[in-house]
């Protein structure tokens, strides 16, 4: 038995499992369905307005793929949106803007956004120095991004995916040139930063819906119905294991236990000890030993494979 | 020949120290990295794709199959393993850090682009002297002297004979020491503390128009973050508490226990919603990423 299916751990890779095979069985179910309904995102509609305000205004569209490092599933998300703004500049002509921390997000947004200009066989209008690094270090890009916004008089700023304690300073700084801004972090510490500050704010998974919705490509819509399907599982977990501990804490104080979950089994204690919510068994199903007592009985490797620290080895 | 010092126990991905062994994976591991950027830049963009899907699948797998093959309970350093099972258990525990690195040392390779993308964008407006040139001519110069006082303090560093540089109170500290540290501790720290510090004032500006009571819903907004805030002003809940002190009822009006109520009622089941549904996306892009589902910036 492995470290991570010990005492109830297999509960939660089932869990897990089972998530998996929703989002993928909608997935294949997509392909087979027509137009799937996807309920409005006003953050999602807003794109369209905020490109045609800088058109009007002739000034350049910012986008800020957060400060993932090196490129990850959040950044590829963001990505994915700013390939939509992007085609909509390109259409309109429109000047964009995009900073990146980190040098591997900067190749692949730089690939992208000359797919899309391709794409739209508007190469011509591409510019190399449209996607930029800036700096590595949080606080440097933060300045260097917010002086750009105020040099360039962004019309609008795209700032999606995963954002710390520069957030404020980027959405304040736009709002003073009065940039229309759209963001999403998936930071839920930095999504009220950006209520404050921006026009619009895709919550939580609004974020991950917003290819599927701007796109409509059935990969996408139908990863999306997975998605749904999973929270209602977990609503559902979540109402189960509420009722299961409500009923098996009911006594209060009065309710003791003689025995203890331990190592996967059942110990007797030295005296009745208050049944609390970590003795319930959904509490004891969802949190599983981490089998630090456990001793296993291994042959020992041959000297000759163990760092020598005659050699200027060993740790 | 004393290559590495040999600091862990031997594994398929390492070798005793001065070994044949340690220099053949050592060629092994260059002929393969070269051999992939060589054939990718030649190979044609049908070719390239299937292989790109198929490093992104392999890549992905091994995560998949590291997270659910048995992982060995309690493993000691100098353990070997007791069956092939156990074996493959201890293989792929030891790959990980190694996997890991790899992606480390692609994305280091990619830092010279970032440093590419710097120099074009910011010589070429300082040869055209185009608008705001000074400020790109700062970041330039700031960038060369922190790479010409960084690498000179890098290199002293590393000879055993200068280990005192290490300690406190500038022992043995040359030009280059004290360069690197104005440029590093002196400027660049204090710059990025002074960034930091402006969020404070931000968080004003931003929270003044976001409590502005325009709708129901900012008022809400408004009410709540005041009972927050006043339940952390010392002078204003120990009055408030004194006042409302005594029924055992009426202790839940005292400031902090209001406060503590909407955080734990309020606050923490809406942002663990938000972590669920975050979590959720989070898995079903990386599962369509995993398995090429996804067609990144390619559709219309």
């Amino acid at each position: 038995m492995g470290l991570q299916y010990h005492d109830n751990g297999w509960i939660g890779i089932v869990i897990t499992l089972a998530m998996v095979a929703m989002i993928l069985l909608n997935i294949f179910r997509a392909h087979g369905t027509g137009d799937l309904y996807i309920r409005r995102i006003a953050g999602l509609n807003s794109i369209d307005e905020a490109v045609g305000r800088a058109t009007e205004m002739g000034r350049p569209v910012m986008m800020v793929p957060g400060i993932s490092a090196p490129v990850n599933a959040k950044t590829m998300q963001a990505i994915n949106i700013f390939a939509y703004v992007t085609r909509v500049c390109a259409r309109f002509a429109n000047p964009i803007l995009v900073c990146c921390n980190d040098a591997t997000v900067l190749t692949v947004c730089q690939e992208v956004i000359r797919d899309v200009y391709q794409q739209e066989g508007l190469q011509d209008l591409y510019d190399v120095d449209s996607v930029r690094f800036i700096s590595d270090r949080q606080f440097a890009f933060a300045g260097g991004v917010a002086g750009l916004i105020l040099r360039e008089k962004a019309a609008a700023t795209f700032l999606m995916g995963e954002w710390y304690a520069e957030s404020l300073i980027l959405a304040e700084t736009a709002n003073s040139v009065g940039a229309i801004q759209v963001a999403s972090s998936t930071e839920v510490t930095q999504t009220p930063f950006f209520i404050a500050a921006c026009d619009y704010v895709l919550i939580g998974d609004e974020f991950y819906a917003a290819s599927a919705f701007l796109t409509r490509q059935p990969v996408l819509v139908g990863s999306l119905i997975g998605q749904d399907w999973c929270k209602l599982a977990i609503i559902g977990i979540v109402i189960v294991g509420v009722i299961s501990n409500s009923i098996q804490l009911m006594g209060g104080s009065h309710h003791t236990v003689t025995q203890r979950w331990n190592e996967g089994k059942f110990e007797g204690l030295p005296k009745p000890s208050p049944f609390n919510a970590g003795d319930t068994t959904f509490s004891r199903w969802l949190n599983p030993d981490p089998a630090k007592d456990t001793k296993i009985e291994r042959p020992k490797l041959p000297p000759d494979e163990m760092p020598q620290k005659s050699a200027g080895g060993g740790q | 020949m004393e290559l590495f010092a040999q600091v862990a126990p031997k594994t398929f991905w390492n070798a005793p120290n001065s070994s044949t062994e340690l220099l053949v994976k050592i060629f092994i591991g260059l002929a393969i990295g070269v051999a992939l950027f060589f054939g990718l830049m030649a190979a044609p963009t049908q070719v390239r794709k299937p292989v790109l899907f198929t490093t992104t699948f392999v890549s992905g797998l091994f995560y998949v199959v590291f997270w659910l093959f048995p992982q060995p309970i309690n493993r000691q350093p100098d353990d070997a393993p007791r069956n092939a099972m156990e074996g493959f258990s201890f293989w792929i525990s030891d790959s990980q850090a190694v996997i890991a690195d790899v992606t480390n040392i692609v994305a280091a390779f990619l830092i010279g682009l970032g440093i590419y993308s710097l120099l074009k964008v910011h010589a070429g407006r300082l040869v055209k002297q185009q608008k705001d040139w000074g400020f790109s001519a700062v970041l330039l110069v700031s960038m060369l002297a922190m790479v010409i006082f960084g690498y000179g303090d890098f290199i002293m560093r590393l000879d055993p004979a200068n280990s005192k540089m290490a300690g406190s109170g500038y022992v043995g500290w040359t030009f280059w020491q004290f360069g690197k540290d104005l440029l590093f501790n002196g400027l660049l720290q204090n710059m990025d503390a002074a960034m930091f510090s402006i969020v404070a004032f931000y968080i004003l500006s931003a929270a003044y128009r976001a409590f502005r009571a325009r709708s129901i819903e900012a008022t809400i907004l408004l009410v709540t973050a005041l009972i927050v805030m006043l339940s952390l002003m010392g002078l204003i809940e120990f009055y408030w508490g004194s006042s409302v002190d005594g029924l055992h009822l009426s202790n839940n009006f005292k400031l902090t226990n209001i406060a503590a109520w909407l955080g734990k009622n309020i606050q923490t089941p809406a942002l663990r919603g938000i972590d669920f549904g975050v979590g959720i996306g989070l898995m079903a892009m990386g599962l369509r990423i995993w398995l090429s589902l996804e067609k990144t910036g390619g559709t219309s």
